[in-house]
């Protein structure tokens, strides 16, 4: 069955432990952090209050129309630096360089002309919005916040129309109630919604997971598809590296808080170096040999 | 077959019966034998079915819900027990394992006394035996500190200590046939594996006979000794795991194995997933013909015509599709 987690590829090129890997080999970064930290403040009331380092000191880049994978176990803290850099949260310290300009400490105020060039999409988006909302209604919601909703009603169902036809949802539902959508469904829409603004990055945390296998298929092609159509920027956040090492350019592996090791995709997946990686590619490994032995594949 | 079953579900189905809309025959016909410490998975995605049928086993069904068919579990018709009946075996001799146990662990209780609830509705046992039991079954999925868990409230507990606790309040009276409803549908990868690994060691000790639904064949591998594919309220390919996996037969299995494949094994390179376009019909609104047609890329004339009936194309092997009779 195809390729494999386990292909000995010459290691020429060594990953580099501690996350110093430049991804930009063209020399036109879209996205740059630069020690970014940031703590948590657990307990009160009844408890102590302790200080909790979510992430402490990562740095990485992604160059224009790339992918950058961030994997690791939960609680590694790959969604407070995916927060971080779509700015939903202030980070304690570090640099966020968007197309050069640093986002890391501007104010809400500051940061609009940035927030639509930044997007965000996580797992089951949709579901935490109003669920009479209708299509229309969820995929505008950022234009309206945002103040570009622009144009008579015929001209904005158009729009609308043509993002749902770009995500493969039939424009026929644009006024159906969004929790009438299937879950692959509004994962879809989620993304018309995020396209709607035309940013540069999306931030993807944990957009796969919670769906079946084969809605993970469809939306993966469709992530692929878009980035192609756009040269959009993936920040791609996963727990799954298997499935991510075929959507990456460059993997990022989590582990307490640090990014402890960045690659190539494919050096990360043939060449593991520190214990973290080789421990969620074990369990890969794992499957995918049980999977290769019942099925007859080699593996 | 003439092996004693332990479950024998013949032609079930269920119907929700909305006060708008149309009614929705979430399962439909579907028959299904387990024999006793038999692996038995159910694979489909998503709307299939699957929760349903997990939930007319147990006869515990919203209000609403129609079920009609056979379900025979030791010798007993459950479609005619009585609640009464149904209460005295529900979790003594077939436990459930919520798809969501999160929902269905009370946030007050700390998760001994959640185990101990079972016992004591179902076994005559003193206080201090019980928190005995709890601590053992606490010890046997896993736990290495007991008194800890014992006393832990749900919200202290991480997603995959919540789906053991799940498992040890399942397992308390030793039931002989446990339905496992996505029982690692929210983990990590890592914990799937040691939930599987779990599920495998109960199964070994104690006999018990395991149905499990996943929508993720890289669950099932290696672990269930039969599969049987639901698509749409039906199921439309039976067989022995090996069967399955090294030889699906219906298109839908097949691009389901394709994809799954893809999903483990990864050399780090990108490239499109193999996947099937569109989606599974909506259950409200099911056309005559083999469900599965609008998406299959073997289709002919007849697949939307008639249902595809049951055909044997070898022994032990049930397959619903036309590329195996007429
Ligand atoms: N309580 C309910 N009332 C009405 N419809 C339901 C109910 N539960 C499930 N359904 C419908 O029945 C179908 C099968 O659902 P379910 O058994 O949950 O499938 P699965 O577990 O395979 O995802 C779906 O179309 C679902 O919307
Ligand atoms: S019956 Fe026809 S449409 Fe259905 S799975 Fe078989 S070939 Fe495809
Ligand atoms: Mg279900």
């Amino acid at each position: 069955m195809g390729s494999n987690l386990a292909t000995n590829l010459p290691a020429n090129l060594s990953n580099s432990p501690g996350g110093a890997f430049r991804g930009d080999l063209s020399g036109v970064n879209l996205l740059r952090v630069i020690g970014l930290s940031k703590q948590y403040v657990r307990g009160g009331l009844w408890k102590k209050r302790v200080q909790v380092a979510a992430v402490t000191s990562a740095h990485f880049e992604i160059a224009r129309g790339q992918t950058l994978a961030l994997v690791g176990v939960s609680g590694s803290g790959k969604s407070t630096v995916a927060r971080c850099v779509a700015r939903i949260e202030s980070p304690d310290a570090g640099q966020i360089l968007v197309q050069g300009t640093d986002i890391a400490r501007l104010s809400s105020r500051e940061l609009l002309p940035f927030r639509s060039g930044i997007q965000m999409v996580f797992q089951d988006a949709v579901m935490s919005m109003n669920p009479c909302f209708s299509a229309l209604e969820a995929i505008e919601e950022p234009l309206r916040i945002q103040r570009k909703a622009i144009g008579n009603r015929q001209e904005r169902r158009d729009r609308v129309g043509r993002l749902m036809i770009e995500v493969g949802l039939s424009p026929d539902w644009m006024d159906r109630p969004i929790s009438n959508f299937s879950g692959g469904q509004r994962q879809r829409l989620a993304l018309a919604r995020a396209l709607a603004l035309r940013p540069r990055l999306l931030v993807l945390d944990e957009a796969l997971t919670g769906l079946d296998v084969s809605t993970q298929a469809q939306i993966a092609n469709l992530l692929l598809d878009l980035q192609a159509a756009h040269q959009l920027t993936y920040l791609l956040i996963s727990h799954d590296l298997a499935l991510v090492a075929r959507m990456a350019n460059v993997i990022g592996v989590m582990a307490g808080g640090r990014i402890v090791e960045t690659g190539p995709a494919e050096q990360i997946v043939s060449n593991p170096m520190h214990a973290a990686t080789k421990q969620l590619l074990a369990s890969a490994k794992t499957t995918a040999a049980k999977f290769a032995a019942i099925t007859g594949a080699p593996s | 077959m003439a092996r004693d079953h332990l479950i024998r579900v013949s032609d079930l189905s269920v119907t929700y019966c909305a006060d708008e809309g149309m009614p929705i025959r979430a399962v439909d016909g579907i028959s299904l034998e387990i024999s006793p410490q038999e692996i038995v998975g159910i694979l489909g995605e998503s709307g299939c079915g699957k929760s349903t049928l997990a939930g007319a086993l147990l006869r515990l069904l919203p209000p609403g819900a129609k079920s009609e068919g056979g379900i025979l579990f030791r010798g007993l018709e459950l479609m005619n027990l009585p609640e009464a009946e149904l209460r005295a075996l529900r979790g003594r001799e077939i436990a459930l394992i919520p798809q969501d146990p999160a929902l269905s662990l009370n946030p007050v209780i700390t998760a001994g006394v959640l185990i101990g609830e079972v016992l004591r509705a179902h076994l005559p046992l003193s206080a201090a035996e019980r928190r005995q039991r709890v601590k053992e079954l606490l010890c046997e999925v896993g736990f290495d500190r007991p008194e800890e868990i014992y006393s832990a409230y749900p919200h202290q507990l991480s997603g995959g200590q919540r789906q053991r606790i799940a498992i040890a309040q399942a397992m308390a009276c030793r039931p002989g046939l446990l339905v496992a409803d996505e029982p690692t549908g929210k983990l990590d990868a890592t914990l799937q594996s040691e939930i599987i690994e779990l599920l495998s060691k109960i199964r070994q000790q104690h006999g018990t006979a395991i149905l499990i639904i996943s929508h993720d064949p890289a669950i099932l591998a290696g672990f269930s000794d039969r599969i049987a594919v639901m698509y749409a309220g039906r199921i439309v390919e039976v067989g022995s795991s090996a069967e399955i996996f090294g030889r699906p037969l219906h298109p839908y299995t097949q691009a389901l194995m394709r994809i799954a494949s893809s999903m483990i094994t990864s050399a780090g390179v990108i490239s499109r997933f193999p996947a099937i376009a569109g989606e599974s019909p909506d259950p409200g609104c099911i056309a005559e013909g083999c469900r599965f047609e609008p998406r299959c890329s073997e289709r002919m004339d007849v697949c939307s015509q008639r249902y595809p009936q049951t055909f044997l194309p070898e022994p032990s092997r049930l397959v619903n599709c036309f590329k195996y009779g007429e």
